[in-house]
């Protein structure tokens, strides 16, 4: 079983934003199910794909994220009525803007995975993966973060004791 | 070849206005009428609020008449409304706007008295305030115009718009340009276009649809949106700008008009304005809706995109 | 500063197997705010729970990351343990390295950085957590129902044996909705009556339901637990509590022609009436339309001839105002008719049948009211043109259903098994007379449903043609009904006396605007929605509003009351609690930065949202802002999203915690 996995000259980063009741439950099975699939995913829950604002993914792609993964409940099955079917417009919509100004859309993944489908996870989160490892790294924000050139970063750790002081 | 446009009309359309505000106003219809009137160079114009029906006279229409005053009803004269009815002058453009604030719960129908322009167009700047209106000098928007007739006014002057000639569809070629373009070249582009922006939000604060009284990119506990003027915050504020404004803009092209950097903010706009009309068959109109494409679905919306 | 403890598990070996435990609690030791890291064999069992308890005393801990399995499988416990020990439960979070991590990777490093990254993904978020107080609604523990048909009438006798109060409110004079009006009832051929009207009287006389007939629902407020209804009764002009019920007013009334549209206009009443001699309340009332002291003023015979003096002409509407827990909504069906082709009707209509210009076609509850023993021909299978026994009948079955083109494309249900029926009561009344009936398909299942309608063509000899009916039309006094067989491929044609007319269910009139009143959601037909499909079939979305019979869907008896029982159920889990909690997990207006577009409200789909007036000092108005009802909403965040200013937050779920989560990677 342990076979020796070839080593890559690039890991990219995926980062994944589920909802709980079903994507996250699916990665859960997949999880009991013991599947196989590449470390490189991080997953953030929400409580429905209708909380997941478009601001989030710009932050992770500024954050250094290579490929993202938007994923919920199949239509119908959303566990408040309807928050799959706004999110469904809002995405269908941001990633045409995204296309837009240039961003490949390769690199972002939506998809439908129910509390039953661990291997559906396990094959979403792999081939993102593979895909966004054969792109190479997602360039485009970290040059735009390296041209900062005075950081202007608010979140700094000295101003974020003043935060918490207040 | 560049041609004249026949704004001859505009005079008469003058007139109506004038004897229509004074009108309202002497019979207290309303308590006042946001309009036009002429500025200190020659041929500019700018706002003016007029609340006596001497000052009728004051107001004018012509086509340096770029502002969208629908603005002033939610923002810089955001207590005007609250001395009763007023009046308010729309082009086409600007009632799209107007009947989205509407829908927005942000204005009420009653209490206000809309005087509609048969519109044939304006400048694209005022640079040149007193240059002819031509197939060159026109706005951009007024190229791709499909409603120079308001519907829905309480008082429209009885004039035709003149018909406008075969215009070069100006955004609608550029959108194709880009889309034409490879994913990085795209990303050239707009990465220059951002990277101008000094975020002096000219463009939020003429925007009629920026009416939140705490925008997103002036938030830092979390901080949504980078705020220095600075690459990586300016493609954010971009982005989510466009975003918020998404199935609400109406097109009046304000922002990009007034975007000291020219960055082609109404591209982005109308890029937005074309998925929407192709993905939700839904576009912004004179007829007030119940709710938006983006705070509305429909169980079969196309999901070809989603795995 | 937080002072935060992360408690790392093994999971016997299932964690730690894969992920090097201590080298993740070392890492996460030295995270910024992480006062005290340790790893356990088995952090949920009993010693785990407590070395977490201990900790946070000993160790002074504001926040807990507990690193093991899903939180799917133990948030709840080990929040538990956290309040044990004095700690807001919310303050404590897992990070999953179980399932997400140790299970699913093999390489011992790369699942030991991905579990590394995890904890410290969470060790920001909980700084950000706040604390939520549980949420606690009080639950008035008296529960309404909407319509008295079997299904209200099944529901507010459950609900009340349980012992507690029901308000019933229908629309017509008496309680008994479409049950009332059948004959007798497959599949066992019972009497309706018969099994109905102890049921009716038993609501009258339960002390724990207060009945409105002749009533309405004029407006809705509140949430669950606690809704304020107000209920329009109409004017009678009969008082109730006066009324014997002799019934003396209907002999004298001199008005006696007026069609019964209890009878389905076969039989005729008087301007005071009962519906129905079994009627529930036993109290008449006047048609005002039709009585002669209110359309000329004089009369009042009734009046006179009334000994404990109840008719009152000057009777008012009276709008009552009932505190409720709970809503049942069961207001039935009603038969879709060709002639009267309501405004908004789906159906494209069914000029081709005749229905309305020919007297003898006629539809499936008219009929019923012909075989009823208690109805307008005591039960004698008479046709309405001239009251001749028919000997050739026509049955045709889906009606307005089953026909996309038409407008309808769900199944009624119900036609299949009560024509049926009536090719039986026919056979069993008429003797020498021939049932004929033309079906698409037969969709019988139910326990004894396809042995009833074996039956049917069996012993009681109806014959089934299995095709649509083309056209069909009168001819003298027979109607001539064309038709095809497609099963042996040949036209057909009858001439037949009577033609029974299967005609789709559909909701009842103003359904929709029932809906709008209570919030809930319907389909394109006016339908009910319940919650889903499947798991959630007698609860609305709208938290506290239960659904039951056919104004969720085409329903027959056995299952509509089996739904009001479970509807009443539903209700009694409510009540069994006097406050309801819940988690605060809830969307909160910041009402400072809200501008009142309502985006969120159009979003959220369980009216959730509200609009509320903020005013100054002096009562002036100064804004409208969204506010969100902690009892209503489900915390799903789709507001959130939407909100371009996001000045509406879901506790738990903040954009605080999701940037601290993002900007931890
Ligand atoms: C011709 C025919 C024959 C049938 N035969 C059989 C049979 O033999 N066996 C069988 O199992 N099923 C039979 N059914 C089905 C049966 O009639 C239904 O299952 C049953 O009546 C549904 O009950 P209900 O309480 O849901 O609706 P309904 O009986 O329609 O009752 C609804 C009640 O709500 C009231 N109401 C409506 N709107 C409002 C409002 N806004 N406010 C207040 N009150 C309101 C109505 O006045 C009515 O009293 C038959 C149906 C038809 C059409
Ligand atoms: S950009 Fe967005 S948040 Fe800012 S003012 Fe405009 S709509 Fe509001
Ligand atoms: S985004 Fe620009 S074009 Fe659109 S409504 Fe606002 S100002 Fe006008
Ligand atoms: S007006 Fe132009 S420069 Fe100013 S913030 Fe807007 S896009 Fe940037
Ligand atoms: S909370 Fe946001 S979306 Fe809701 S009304 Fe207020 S500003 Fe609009
Ligand atoms: S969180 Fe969901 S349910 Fe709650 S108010 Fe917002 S949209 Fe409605
Ligand atoms: S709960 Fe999964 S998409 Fe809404």
């Amino acid at each position: 079983m342990h076979s020796e996995k070839p080593k890559h000259d690039f890991e990219p980063k995926i980062i994944a934003f589920v909802c709980t009741w079903c994507t996250y439950a699916g990665a859960d099975l997949a999880g009991t199910s013991r599947m196989q699939y590449p470390s490189n995913v991080r997953v953030l829950k929400f409580p429905c794909t209708g909380r997941i604002d478009p601001v989030f993914i710009l932050k992770a792609f500024q954050q250094g994220a290579d490929g993202i993964l938007v994923s919920g409940c199949h239509p119908g099955d959303c566990h408040y009525i309807a928050g799959n079917y706004h999110a469904r417009r809002r995405f269908a919509v941001f990633r045409k803007l995204l296309e837009f100004i240039g961003v490949d859309l390769n690199r972002i993944q939506f998809s439908w995975v129910s509390a039953a489908e661990g291997g559906k996870w396990v094959e979403v989160v792999t081939d993102l993966t593979e895909r966004v490892r054969a792109m190479g790294p997602m360039v485009e924000f970290k040059d735009l973060v390296l041209e900062e050139q005075w950081s202007g970063n608010l979140n700094n750790p000295e101003l974020q004791a003043v935060y918490e002081a207040m | 070849m560049t041609q004249t446009i026949d704004i001859s009309s505009y005079s008469a359309i003058t007139d109506a206005i004038r004897n229509e505000a004074r009108r309202i106003l002497s019979d207290s219809t309303v308590s006042a009428v946001i309009g036009y009137t002429a500025g200190r160079r020659k041929g500019s114009t700018q706002p003016i609020v007029i609340t006596t029906a001497d000052d009728a006279d004051q107001l004018i229409f012509s086509a340096a008449c770029l502002n969208d005053l629908v603005v002033y009803l939610t923002k810089a004269k955001k207590d005007v409304p609250k001395g009763g009815r007023i009046g308010i002058v729309v082009k086409g453009c600007d009632l799209k706007a107007l009947v989205g604030l509407l829908g927005e719960s942000q204005l009420k129908r009653e209490n206000l008295y809309l005087i509609g322009i048969p519109c044939s167009g304006v400048l694209g700047s005022l640079l040149k305030p007193a240059a002819e209106l031509t197939t060159e000098t026109i706005a951009s928007k007024c190229c791709e115009c499909t409603d120079q007739l308001p519907v829905g006014c309480d008082f429209v002057p009885t004039v035709t718009p003149t018909p406008l000639p075969d215009l070069e569809k100006r955004y609608a070629n550029e959108i194709a340009r880009l889309e034409a373009m490879n994913p990085s070249e795209r990303w050239e582009f707009w990465k220059e276009q951002f990277s101008k922006c000094i975020k002096c939000y000219a463009c939020r604060q003429v925007c009629p649809f920026c009416f939140c009284e705490q925008c997103l990119c002036d938030r830092n506990r979390p901080q949504m949106v980078e705020q220095t003027p600075r690459p990586l915050g300016n493609t954010a504020w971009h982005l989510m700008r466009a975003m918020h404004l998404a199935g609400r803009c109406a097109g009046c092209g304000e922002c990009e008009r007034v975007c000291p950097m020219d960055i082609p903010l109404n591209l982005l706009n109308r890029k937005m304005a074309k998925e929407l009309k192709e993905l939700f068959n839904s576009e912004a109109g004179f007829e007030v809706r119940e709710a938006g494409p983006l705070t509305s679905y429909r169980e079969d919306d196309d999901q070809s995109f989603i795995r | 500063m937080s002072r935060i403890g992360v408690f790392i598990c093994h999971c016997g070996e299932n964690i730690s197997r894969t992920v090097d435990v201590e080298q993740v609690a070392a890492q996460a030791a030295l995270m910024p705010g992480v006062a005290f890291a340790v790893d356990y064999k088995y952090m949920c069992s009993d010693p785990g729970q407590n070395l977490v308890k201990n900790a946070i005393t000993e160790h002074r801990l504001t926040h807990v990351v507990v690193a093991a399995c899903s939180p799917r499988m133990h948030e709840r416990t080990f929040r538990k343990a956290v309040e044990q020990a004095g700690l807001n439960p919310f303050l404590c979070e897992m990070a999953n390295i179980r399932e997400h991590c140790s299970w699913v990777h093999e390489d011992r490093e790369e699942a030991t950085d991905k579990a590394i990254e995890i904890v410290g993904m969470l060790v920001e978020r909980v700084k950000k957590n706040r604390v939520l107080p549980t949420i606690t609604v009080p639950v008035t523990k008296r529960a309404l129902v909407i319509g008295g048909g079997i299904a209200g009438i099944q529901a507010a006798l459950d609900i009340a044996d349980a012992g507690h109060q029901v308000v019933l409110v229908e629309r017509e004079p008496s309680i008994g909705g479409h049950m009332a009006q059948l004959s007798e009832t497959f599949p066992t051929l019972d009497c309706s009556q018969c099994i109905m009207t102890p049921k009716m009287v038993d609501v009258a006389n339960h002390p724990n339901i207060t009945l409105h007939t002749y009533s309405e629902i004029e407006q809705v407020d509140g949430y669950i637990g606690n809704f304020q209804i107000t209920v329009r009764k109409k004017a009678r002009s009969v008082d109730e509590h006066k009324c014997t019920g002799c019934g003396v007013c209907m002999t004298k009334c001199p008005q006696k022609k007026i069609p019964n549209s209890f009878d389905c206009n076969l039989g005729t009443r008087t301007a005071i009436y009962v519906p129905f001699p079994q009627a529930v309340p036993n109290v008449p009332v006047i048609d005002r339309e039709n009585c002669t002291m209110f359309k000329s003023g004089k009369c009042g015979v009734c009046q006179k001839a009334c000994g404990p003096g109840a008719v009152d002409f000057e009777q008012q509407d009276q709008l009552i105002v009932e505190p409720v827990g709970a809503i049942v909504v069961s207001t039935g069906f009603e038969l879709y008719r060709i002639t009267e082709k309501t405004k908004g009707s789906p159906i494209k209509g069914y000029g081709e049948f005749g229905h309305g210009k020919i007297p003898d076609v006629i539809d499936g509850m008219t009929f019923e009211r012909l075989a009823s023993a208690s109805g307008p021909t005591g039960g004698k299978i008479q046709r309405p043109s001239d009251g001749k026994e028919p000997k050739q009948v026509v049955f045709i079955q889906c009606v307005g259903s089953r026909s996309r083109e038409k407008g309808i494309s769900y199944c009624s249900k119900v036609c299949c098994m009560y024509t049926a029926k009536h090719t039986m009561l026919y056979h069993h009344k008429v003797h020498d007379g021939q049932a004929y009936v033309f079906f698409m398909d037969a969709r019988v299942p139910g326990k004894s449903y396809d042995e009833f309608w074996r039956r049917a063509i069996e012993d009681e000899e109806a014959v089934y043609i299995r095709g649509m009916v083309s056209r069909l039309y009168q001819k003298g006094d027979k109607i001539v009904v064309m038709g095809s067989d497609i099963s042996v491929g040949v036209q057909v044609e009858i001439e037949a006396d009577l033609v029974v007319l299967a005609t789709a269910v559909q909701p009842q009139k103003g359904a929709d605007l029932l809906a709008q009143k209570l919030g809930i959601s319907y389909d394109k037909y006016n339908f009910y929605s319940e919650a889903h499909a499947k798991l959630r079939p007698v609860e609305c979305a709208t938290a506290g509003i239960y659904l039951a019979g056919a104004c969720q869907g085409p329903k027959d008896i056995p299952d509509t009351v089996s739904q009001a029982s479970a509807a009443a159920a539903k209700v009694m889990t409510l009540f069994a609690k006097d406050k309801l909690e819940r988690e605060p997990i809830v969307a909160r207006v910041k009402e400072s930065g809200c501008v009142g577009c309502f985006a969120c409200k159009k979003v959220c789909a369980y009216g959730a949202i509200e609009e509320k007036e903020i005013r100054d000092r002096q009562g002036n108005l100064v804004k409208v802002v969204a506010y969100v009802n902690p009892g209503v909403c489900a915390g799903c965040g789709t507001c959130q999203a939407t909100c371009p200013s996001k000045s509406v937050e879901l506790d738990g779920y903040t954009d605080e915690q999701i940037v601290a989560m993002i900007e931890a990677l």
